[in-house]
Order: C-alpha cells, then structure tokens, then sequence
C-alpha cells in the first residue's frame, strides 16, 4: 500500500482512522524507539502475568521464608515480614493489577460509550442530564472520589474496580459525546437516519466505528493510569486486602519497614515501569492518530 | 480497650506523614539541645504521635493524655517503674481496706501543696473523684459504683457498692489526678450530678495545670505539641530534672530520623521492626512486651455457626495457631501471652502455662469435630495498625496457620469503626482484635467470661459455663492477694481450656533515646513517667 490511509473518494472519519490505527499497530511504532520499548515491556509483563505459576520460585503466599531477609541469590527481592518471597510476590502481582486495570479501562470505556452515545445521539434535556453528571465527576479529583466511593463500599478489589469505573467513565462519555455529534452531522449518517434506521443501528454501525479509533487511544492511555489508581487504593488498604499479591498494597507494606527497602522498592518498579509501558504506547498511538504528528510517523 | 478506638489512621495519616518528613527536612538540628550540666537538665524533646483529647484528667483516657496527666496531677496511689502489682502511696501515706472489700480508708500527708501554695486537703480529693463521675468522661467508670466521702481533711474514703479489690490499682490512674478544688471550681468547674452540662473547667484545664504533679502545664496544642515545665515548689522527694519537657505530634515514620538527628531525646512510637538497627553509641533502645494483646474471638454461639461452636474445632484452632511465629512477626520484645491477663499485672499465668502448637493434637481434634469443610471467616480492622502492627498481616499468618490443620479461613477485613460494630453484634464467626488494660488489675478482664462485655462478642453469654462465671465471681471479691492472684491463674487456665478467646500476644513497646537520658520505663498505666527521667 503505498497511500495507505488517504480518504479520498470516501469522505468518511472512520476508514481513515481505522488505517492510520491499524499502520501504527503494524508498522510505524518500530522507527519509535519509545513506542518498541513501551511494547516489550508491556508484553514483557502480560508474559510474566500469564506464566507467573510456572516463573515465580516460590509460592507467593508461602510464610515459610526468613523474615526481611535482604536480596540474596536464593530469594533475589527478598522477603517480607511475613516471610514471603518478594519476586514471587511481584511477579504474581502482574496476574492482579493487569487484568484488572484492563477490565477498568473496558468497563469505564464502555459504559462512558452509552452514556455519551446516548447524550450525543438524543441531544436536549437527555445530554443536558449526562453531562451535568459528568460535571458533578469532573469537580473532584480522581483519587479522592475513589477513596469516597470505594470506602463507602468497604475495602476490597471488585469494590476498587467500580469505584474507579465510577470515576472513570465521565471522561469516555465527554469524549464520546463529542464524537457522535460531529460525525452525527456527516451526509452518510443523515442518510442513514433518512432510511428509518433505528437509534441504536446508526449508533452502533454508523457512528461506532468513527467513535472507536479515538477511544482506543484513550484506553491505551488509560490502562496506566488505572493501574496507578487501582495500585493507590490498595496502598491505601481500599483496594487489595492480605493476602493478595498486590503491588499498591506491597508497596504499603514496605513503608511500614523502610529499612526493608526491597519490600517496597521491587513492587514500586514494577508499578513504574508497567505504567510507563502503557504510557509510551498509548502516546505512539496517540501521536500516529494525530493529523499532525501522523504524517512525520508515516513518512 | 477495644471500644475506645485509637485513632483511624489511613490516606490522612499517611499524607501527614509525608508533610511531616518534608517539614522536617527543612528544619533539621533545631531541637531542644539538652545542656548537659550537673543536676538539672535543661530541655527534654519527646517525639510522640498524638492520642490526646484534654489535659483535663477527668476527660482523659488517652495515652498522650495519660502521659502528660501523670506528671501534672499526683494521686493518691501510685507505683514505682514498671511495677504493676504493688501500689505505693503517694498523696495518701496509708490506706486500709476492709475484709469485705467495700470500703478503703485513705490517710492523706499534710505536706502536699498545689502550685499556687494551698495545700492539699480531701475536700480536694472528694471533688476530683466526684468530678470525674459526673463529669462523664471516658475515665469516669473507673469509679463506678464507688462513693468518696471525707470525714475529716486528712482522711479519705471510698465506699463500694459491690466487693472491690481491684480498686488500689484503679486509683492510680492519671485520670484520677487530683485537682484544687477551690480553683477548679473558680474556672467553671462542678463536681456534683450533671456536671457533664455544667462544668466548664476544661478549657482553663487545657491552659494551666490546677495539680501538685512535678510539672506545670506551660503550653498546650491538641494538634502539634504541649509543653510541660518543672515545678519549682514540688513538694517529693524527687524533683525533676529536666526544667522543660517538649511533647511534639510526630508520626511514627518520622520518630526514627529525629532520635538519629538528635532532634528528639525521646520517641515513644516505633514498631519493633521499624527499631532495628536503630541502636548505637548516641542511640538507646528498649524494647519490653507491652500488656496490650491481641486476640482471636472464636464464634461460642451455635446460632452464628455450627462450626465455630463446635469444642472440637475450637481445639483445633487453639493447637493450629503458630504462637512462636506470631511472636517473631511482632518483632523484637513481644511475647506470647499465657493467659488474656498479660505478664506483670496481678494473676498473671506463668509463661510455660501458655498453649504451644501443636499441629497432630489440633488434626486430630478437627477429625473428632465431624465438621465438613471446616472453615471459619474471621474479620479484622484494616486500617487500625497496633504497635506498627497492621492486623491484617496477624490475620494472614493465622490463615497459613491453618491451613497447614485443615482449616480454610476466609479474611474479612472492614474499616474499625464498621468492624467493631460488626464484633460488638456477637455475630462474627471469628474476630481478630486487641485490647489495652484500662488498669493494671486482672478485675479488668473479667469481661472475658460468659455474658462479660467481651464474652458477649464472642457469642459466649449469660450461662454459657456455670462453672466460670462461678469462679470469676469468687474471683472478683476475693480480697487476699495471693488467693486472688491464684483464682486468676484457675480462671485463665480454664479460659484456655474451654473458652472462645485465643491470647496470642503481647507486642513490643519500643522506646528510643538519646544515651543522656536514663530512668525509661514502661508502665501501662501511663506508658511512660516523665518526672522519672533523669
């Protein structure tokens, strides 16, 4: 394909995108040096979290180790205070916090895709009525929300998961929203409407897939962030509770012995760098998608 | 006690922290230096985190209330160091008790004087012990049932409704300091019934200590620090040393860099853990059992689980529990306590009466118990940790514990406030929590038996076992100490053998100082007594 992505007979938003996402994915992220790291380490880590059972040296749970024992070739991140081997603990954590903040992202993408879809789609009191919900979101900031909601629930993972959905969505459905009523006013969608399709087929087969590309830049850009936040609420003892493997909750554990430094350190790195995996490849995405860096990417 | 809460500590705290650690970065070396001459001592920096609602004793329950207290207001009973089992008289030069155990008979000395030269009569006492009651402060059951009245200004005495013998170890208290009357009575204070409306003496209490203690209230913060300054006229023999003591609230986290910096002469705060290491040639470190102890609740009532209830898995869970481990995870200076009342206090059991692991006995009582699928949900506060000690991290090990007998625990951790409610309902399968001696009498626990406030938690009530509430009755009038002493130690035996309680242990105090300072001593009453510091 030598003009990959150029709408040219077809004036629609989403072929357009759909290329331009599907060459990032393909092709240019290998002349982004960040985009190749962001990748293997995020695939790095999805192996890690898929193979952790058979990698990890030990039982992530087992109390059968010396207690704070500092790095050694036989525990090489030590062991905690309730003698834990810590590598086995931080590579199970990748079996936690992953899957989970994935399932956030999806949750909150999801539910912001109806909300906003709805708002843009009907307009009127029924958008009137989202958005100052959004708004209400939007007046507090993300961490502290969460802690309301997820201490008003009671601590626990699945709790975290839909505190932070809760706080999360509002920015899907503004974006959403957005989307479908600029697309809304395309010919191609009008003419649609004009043949009698339903609300939810234009919003679904029209308007979905010019929505989609957008919005998965936001995931990608998101996962990060929800890792962090689900990592937060468990450092604050909302989110994971003992004895899970958890990375936030580890890294609480290690400020209580901060001579420890391995029982904190080691889950903080992987904290760090799993959260600047998601980051580097959600910013490639992000810039491939942008008219204007795009064309520096592709070229 | 389990129902008066420490202070729920989480985001809060954890961002005060880090505000701590940076203002203290800035400030660094700008503590009280301690000018070390002959005799008196310049100033002594205490690093504490505060647990600290009034410095009026009839309101104060606190520890951080209770430290500053005992200096300030002398009682009339007092012990010497870490001693729990024989008070000593201080304001009072002897006291009687009599056979039945309802009236005790204090003789006052004539040579105590407040600050302002008065001197101290009974009517001064008759007026801080009924201002205490009526008052209705968080201390004012330690007088429950008890009246005081002062047939002439030397004497003293205390009528009980029912027999009392723990009460010359009660009367120690800092919260039963006692105050002038005349001037406590002058800023707004009343000690007759309804005082709880009618006494306005706290907030003058808060700026002036009214007491005959070796220190002077000088200046007084709920929030940052209360400092004390040494009372030129105290009438003991021991004056004090230190002209000044300053009190910061500090964080834990903090408390280790500020007694390495030199900072702090004194922090009271750190976990074992956190004190490893800590130790050098600038730096002491004490760490001794505390007699605060942790606990777990097994279910006794059939009602909230089959399983639970069950003799057989009750024994299966007591042999399952790994003591020594959860010794080890306290860290340096806790210990295993042998019965509910801890090591050092009156009826104490001896150390090798205590219940050992013991993992075939407890297979096999899970065998006989019949039970399918045993498994037991224990809840905990997970945001309350205790002695550096996050519950949750007990709560894991005993779930390991288990599982190596058989048993399958679930964890159910809840904020304390909602997880206390939850114990103090009965209908918890297992609870793990702990419990602070409100003094240093093993009266103090018989809320462990049948239908006791505690027992009660545990689904253990009224008439669950007549033999117990039998023997803490005999127990709770027995007015010779040694009987006592002996009753107690029945009574806890029994407890191990039959009741729903599993003491697991007492965590460490830590204490760590500058080596200038000597004379530091535990005590559960006060934690620590100031004036004694040299």
């Amino acid at each position: 394909m030598s003009t990959p992505a150029e709408p040219t007979a077809d004036p629609t938003v989403d072929t357009a995108t759909d290329a331009r996402a599907i060459g990032v994915l393909t092709r240019s992220p290998w002349r982004q040096p960040l985009a190749v790291i962001g990748i293997v380490v995020i695939v790095g880590w999805l192996l890690v979290a898929v193979l952790a059972p058979m990698i990890a040296p030990a039982d992530p749970l087992a109390q059968t180790f010396g207690k704070l024992s500092p790095p050694s070739a036989e525990h090489p991140f030590g062991t905690d205070n309730l003698n834990r081997d810590v590598l086995s603990r931080v590579l199970h954590g990748a079996r936690i916090s992953i899957p989970l903040a994935m399932l956030l992202v999806v949750l909150s993408a999801v539910v912001g895709a109806i909300m906003g879809g709805i708002a843009g789609y009907f307009g009127g009191w029924v958008d009137a009525a989202i958005m100052r919900v959004t708004d209400l979101v939007f007046a507090f900031p993300a961490i502290i929300l969460a802690m309301a909601v997820s201490a008003a629930l009671g601590p626990g993972l699945s709790n975290a998961v839909l505190a932070l959905t809760i706080v999360l969505w509002p920015g899907y459905a503004r974006v959403i929203r957005g989307l479908v009523l600029s697309a809304g006013q395309q010919e191609y969608v009008q003419a649609s409407r004009l043949l009698g399709s339903s609300a939810l087929r234009t919003l679904t087969v029209e308007l979905g897939p010019s929505v989609a590309g957008p919005v998965l830049v936001l995931v990608a850009l998101d996962v990060g962030n929800a890792i962090l936040l689900l990592s937060g609420l468990s450092f604050l003892g909302l989110g994971a509770q003992p004895p899970a493997a958890e990375w936030g909750a580890m890294v609480s554990a290690g400020t209580a012995v901060f001579d420890s430094w391995w029982v904190g350190l080691f889950p903080g790195l992987a904290i760090l760098t799993v959260v600047l995996g998601f980051n580097f490849l959600g910013d490639t995405i992000r810039d491939a998608l942008d008219p204007r860096t795009a064309r520096a990417i592709r070229s | 006690m389990a129902g008066r809460l420490r202070r729920v500590q989480w985001a809060a705290l954890a961002a005060a922290g880090l505000v701590a650690l940076a203002a203290c970065g800035g400030g660094g070396g700008g503590g009280g230096g301690d000018a070390t001459g002959g005799g008196a001592k310049d100033t002594l920096v205490v690093d504490t985190a505060f647990l600290l609602k009034s410095a009026d004793p009839a309101r104060s329950f606190e520890t951080t209330g209770s430290i500053i207290d005992h200096v300030m207001y002398d009682t009339l009973l007092t012990f010497d160091g870490s001693d729990a089992t024989n008070p000593k008289p201080l304001v009072a030069e002897k006291f009687e008790a009599s056979a039945d155990g309802k009236t005790f008979t204090f003789t006052l000395r004539d040579d105590v004087t407040f600050g302002d030269g008065t001197k101290l009569t009974s009517k001064d006492v008759v007026y801080s012990y009924n201002r205490v009651k009526n008052v209705k402060g968080n201390p004012s059951f330690l007088l429950e049932g008890v009246t005081t009245t002062a047939p002439d200004a030397k004497t003293v005495v205390l009528t009980s409704e029912k027999p009392n013998p723990g009460l010359p170890y009660i009367i120690p208290n800092p919260a039963l300091g006692i105050v002038n009357s005349a001037k406590v009575a002058a800023a707004g204070g009343n000690d007759q019934p309804g005082a709880d409306q009618a006494d306005k003496a706290e907030a003058a209490l808060n700026k002036e200590s009214m007491g005959t203690g070796p220190y002077k209230l000088e200046s007084y913060d709920v929030q940052s620090e209360v400092v004390l300054a040494a009372n030129p006229t105290y009438w003991g023999p021991n004056k004090p040393t230190y002209q000044r003591i300053v009190i910061r609230n500090t964080d834990a986290s903090v408390q280790k860099v500020n007694v390495q910096k030199g900072d702090a002469q004194l922090v009271l705060d750190l976990s074992a853990d956190q004190s490893q290491g800590l130790a050098s040639d600038s730096v002491k470190v004490d760490a001794t059992a505390s007699k605060t102890l942790f606990y777990l609740a097994v279910n006794a009532n059939p009602e909230v689980s089959a399983t639970t209830s069950n003799k057989d898995f009750l024994e299966a869970v007591r042999y399952g529990i790994d003591y020594d481990g959860l010794v080890q995870l306290g860290g340096t200076g806790s210990q295993q306590s042998a019965g509910v009342v801890p090591d050092g206090f009156l009826g104490a059991l001896a150390k090798d009466k205590a219940v050992k692991r013991d993992v075939a006995r407890a297979k096999a009582a899970l065998a006989r118990s019949g039970v399918a699928n045993p498994s037991i949900k224990i809840s905990y506060a997970s945001d309350l940790p205790v002695a550096g000690i996050a519950i949750g991290d007990l709560a894991t090990r005993v779930q390991e514990n288990l599982k190596e007998v058989g048993i399958t625990v679930e964890l159910a951790p809840s904020p304390a406030a909602t997880s206390l409610d939850a114990f103090r309902s009965g209908k918890e399968q297992g609870a793990l929590w702990f419990w602070y001696p409100d003094y240093p009498d093993p009266s103090d626990y018989l809320v462990y038996l049948p239908g006791g406030n505690l027992g009660k938690r545990a689904g253990w009530n009224e008439g669950a076992d007549a033999g117990l509430t039998e023997l803490g009755a005999q127990a709770a009038s027995e007015m010779d100490k040694d009987k006592r002493a002996a009753l107690y130690q029945q009574l806890q035996q029994q407890l191990n053998e039959r009741g729903p309680f599993l003491p697991l242990f007492n965590p460490s105090q830590v204490f760590a100082y500058s080596s200038s300072v000597s004379g530091v001593a535990y005590h559960s009453a006060w934690t620590i007594d100031l004036a004694d510091l040299r």
